[in-house]
């Protein structure tokens, strides 16, 4: 109890600190304004809302003001994709697609208002758990992560990277692992982190120093993006009217229960390596549809259903960012691009990390949320009214943001044919069906998991047992093991026949 | 035919491709020191410590998987549809719309941004973006790709080298030109559709006041390298604001 008591405190200092200095507001109204645009706008995403503004923000900002305007527009982007999923049947990002589900029965019952009222404060909510397992779960993994050495963050870096490759799948699971490999393959680029070898450079002077990581996220995340928006321009139209959107207060007490098990669900899930909003909304729609007692309404316009999903998909938020503080490994792809803002402001995740940090991005996520919910509540039409600019006009708009926010981060114009050049795979990966999410993990995961696979190696002089000898290195490994094995579909039929009935 | 088919179809191809570039991979690691870490004479590391490990493990498992990948779409009938066109799933207007807008964005970031003023240069690339693939004119596409081709080669080929990246702007002229005749274009043929003509209108003031803002916003606000400071109108905008506004903002 001494131990919650304390961190509130801490917490409380640095909120109060936050809200007292008239800069937070600088960044925060906009940038939580400017997320919720970008997940309103069907075709931008709440990555690519948090990677343009690392490239703007680079590292000639204090950082803790950065933290300020990126966090405040990935808890507005995750939250603005439910805008065109409720009012047109569009999500406006991957994680808001199960909001469609019920949102858009519910505004065609003439509901729109009502549902996205429930939505904005299932969401403030949503946030505000995920934070507070965040400042909770953070400590204690802490604490636990000062025994991780390097055999366990080798197998963690992989995780990350199979768990991500796994999930976030839609065709076969090799993709997802291809995709992670190929993310793997290219942080092998440049001088080795160890021994200093130079490794794949074919005498470019600027391989040496690897592929840099804001280009990789600008060309893997906005020029597909971009590309497939004017190939097959989403004409958005006109939302239907919604009617008051300020939700009953006795209608959110009632659904409490609903918004809780989806936070609670939504930050376990978002806690996972690489896993995601998106994936966090779906289980918690899956699990609220076997728990609700309106289960067999799910689909037809079920507020109990639209809750489980938004309330999920904001409470990864923080899930997300465990993983990221604790280990330096991303719940999220938004949390890579975070991490890569990070990175370039010489912030080291892990169990070395300035706790006054942590406390920091505590408090922006509830200031944050805050801002969120107001902006939701009162100028929720205006979101309405950006629905109606069509896709052909602001995806150029983006292109020009990327290339100036990837040419500003390294300042060489090397860094946008880099950015193009895995735009244009990132394109063709998308069109067969790859994942990117585990390209970008496996690129910023990269470098870690070979420094720390070979550095285990060095420590007990190439024997291999180091990594089942060390309880939490086998935990991992039979993880990893695990979650290959059950991928493999004669083990998948075999533990099917095991199954009761199967 | 089917999603599944073509995409197994797809598959088939990938497959061979990250083979070839897996086993490419794997030739390229047999350079770096791996058994014998010898530099100088003197041992400088055990293969458990080389910088290949990791690769080898890398491009190793990629070989693998995309032996798995090839078997998955062999097995499902991608190896037989694989040499027919249809079968990959593409046909002549969706490769044409694509290779467009390959084209946009290869002249823009390879010839544009590297040599042309940045403001020119965008407010092109976001004329030939909106008006080229807006209303799905095929006209208008070909247009497009032709306008922000034109400078984008002509830049390249004059001013290739880096040493003259930097030089006359005759670059940025011939980008304003192409900018304004596609402008002007744009206007004449919106005369007889009057759905698009919202969009066309708003799109000039979009193409200028997006990069300009921006390009504002970085160099003097957020302090941030901008690509092209010499360009046509960057270079002047630099001048007056040192020169001319920032001496009045201090008072003197």
């Amino acid at each position: 109890m001494e131990f919650v008591i304390t961190q509130l405190a801490g917490f409380s200092t640095s909120l109060i600190a936050l809200v007292l200095d008239p800069v937070t507001y600088f960044y925060l109204i906009p940038s939580v304004f400017l997320g919720i645009v970008f997940g309103a706008l069907p075709g931008l995403t709440a990555t690519l809302a948090v990677t343009i503004l690392t490239g703007f923000f680079g590292n000639k900002f204090p950082l803790d003001q950065a933290l300020i305007a990126l966090i405040g527009a990935y808890v507005g982007a995750i939250y603005g994709g439910s805008y065109p999923s409720i009012l047109l049947n569009i999500p406006g990002t991957a994680a808001s697609a199960a909001t469609a589900m019920d949102g858009y029965p519910l505004t065609k019952q003439g509901k729109g208002g009502e549902a996205l009222g429930l939505t904005t404060t299932a969401s403030f909510i949503g946030t505000l758990f995920g934070t507070f397992c965040l400042l909770i779960f953070v400590w204690v993994l802490l604490a636990v992560s000062k025994n991780i050495a390097s055999p366990e963050k080798a197998l963690l870096a992989l995780f990350g990277i199979l768990l991500s490759g796994t999930l976030m799948s839609k065709d076969l699971v090799i993709k997802g692992w291809i995709s992670g490999l190929i993310g793997l393959a290219m942080a092998m680029v440049g001088l080795d982190p160890l021994l200093s070898e130079e490794r794949y450079v074919f005498e470019w002077s600027y391989l040496l120093s690897g592929f840099q990581v804001v280009p990789v996220l600008m060309g893997a995340f906005a020029i597909p993006q971009i590309m497939e928006g004017a190939r097959h321009a989403i004409m958005a139209g006109k939302a239907p009217k919604v009617g008051r959107i300020a939700p009953e207060i006795g209608e959110v007490v009632r659904r409490m229960p609903t918004i809780l098990r989806s936070g609670a669900i939504g930050t376990g899930v978002g806690a996972l390596p690489g896993v995601g909003e998106d994936v966090a909304g779906w289980v918690s729609y899956g699990v609220g549809k076997a728990a609700s007692k309106e289960g067999h309404k799910f689909g037809q316009g079920s507020k109990d259903g639209l809750i489980s999903a938004e309330a999920a998909n904001n409470a990864a938020i923080g899930g997300a960012l465990i993983p990221l503080l604790v280990l330096g490994i991303p719940g999220s792809p938004p949390a890579a691009a975070l991490l890569g803002a990070l990175k370039i402001n010489n912030v080291i995740p892990g169990p070395t990390i300035d706790p006054a940090l942590i406390l920091h991005v505590v408090a922006i996520l509830v200031l944050a949320s805050l801002t969120m919910l107001l902006m939701g509540l009162f100028t929720a039409r205006v979101f309405i009214t950006i629905l109606r600019i069509p896709q052909t006009v602001f995806l150029p708009v983006v292109m020009v943001l990327t290339t100036i926010g990837s040419f500003s981060v390294g300042g060489g114009i090397n860094d946008l044919f880099l950015m193009i050049g895995v735009g244009f795979v990132a394109y063709a990966m998308n069109a067969m069906h790859y994942p990117i999410a585990p390209l970008v993990i496996g690129v910023i995961l990269g470098g870690l998991f070979d420094e720390t696979f070979r550095r285990s190696l060095l420590i007990s002089d190439g024997d291999l047992s180091v990594f089942v000898s060390r309880p939490g290195a086998a935990i991992l490994l039979t993880l990893n093991v695990v979650l290959i094995l059950s991928q493999i579909p004669t083990i998948k039929r075999f533990a099917m026949r095991l199954r009761p009935g199967g | 035919m089917d999603d599944k088919a073509v995409l197994r179809t797809r598959d088939f191809w990938t497959a061979l491709v990250l083979l070839a570039v897996s086993i490419f991979f794997l030739i390229q690691t047999t350079d770096i020191p791996f058994l014998d870490s010898k530099a100088a004479g003197v041992d400088s590391a055990e293969w458990y410590n080389s910088a290949a490990l990791v690769p080898f493990g890398i491009f190793g498992s990629l070989l693998l998987l995309s032996l798995v990948l090839l078997a998955v779409a062999i097995r499902d009938g991608g190896a037989g549809r694989a040499l027919s066109a249809v079968s990959v799933g593409l046909d002549s207007a969706e490769l044409k719309r694509l290779a467009a807008i390959a084209v946009i964005l290869v002249c823009y970031i390879f010839g544009l941004v590297p040599r042309v003023d940045f403001i020119i240069g965008s407010a092109l690339m976001i004329t030939c973006l909106i008006w080229g693939f807006h209303g799905g004119s095929r006209v208008a596409m070909l247009i497009s790709s032709i306008a922000i081709a034109v400078p984008a080669l002509y830049a390249t080929i004059v001013h290739f080298g880096r040493d003259q990246w930097a030089k006359p702007h005759d670059d940025d002229w011939v980008t304003l030109v192409a900018f304004v005749i596609l402008t002007a274009v744009m206007f004449w043929r919106a005369r007889r559709d009057p759905d698009g003509k919202t969009v066309v209108r708003i799109t000039p003031v979009v193409a200028v006041l997006c990069p300009l803002i921006l390009v504002l916003a970085m160099a003097f606000g957020f302090r941030q390298n901008v690509p092209n400071r010499t360009g046509l109108f960057f270079k002047q905008i630099e001048y007056h604001y040192y020169v001319t506004v920032k001496p009045l903002f201090q008072g003197k």
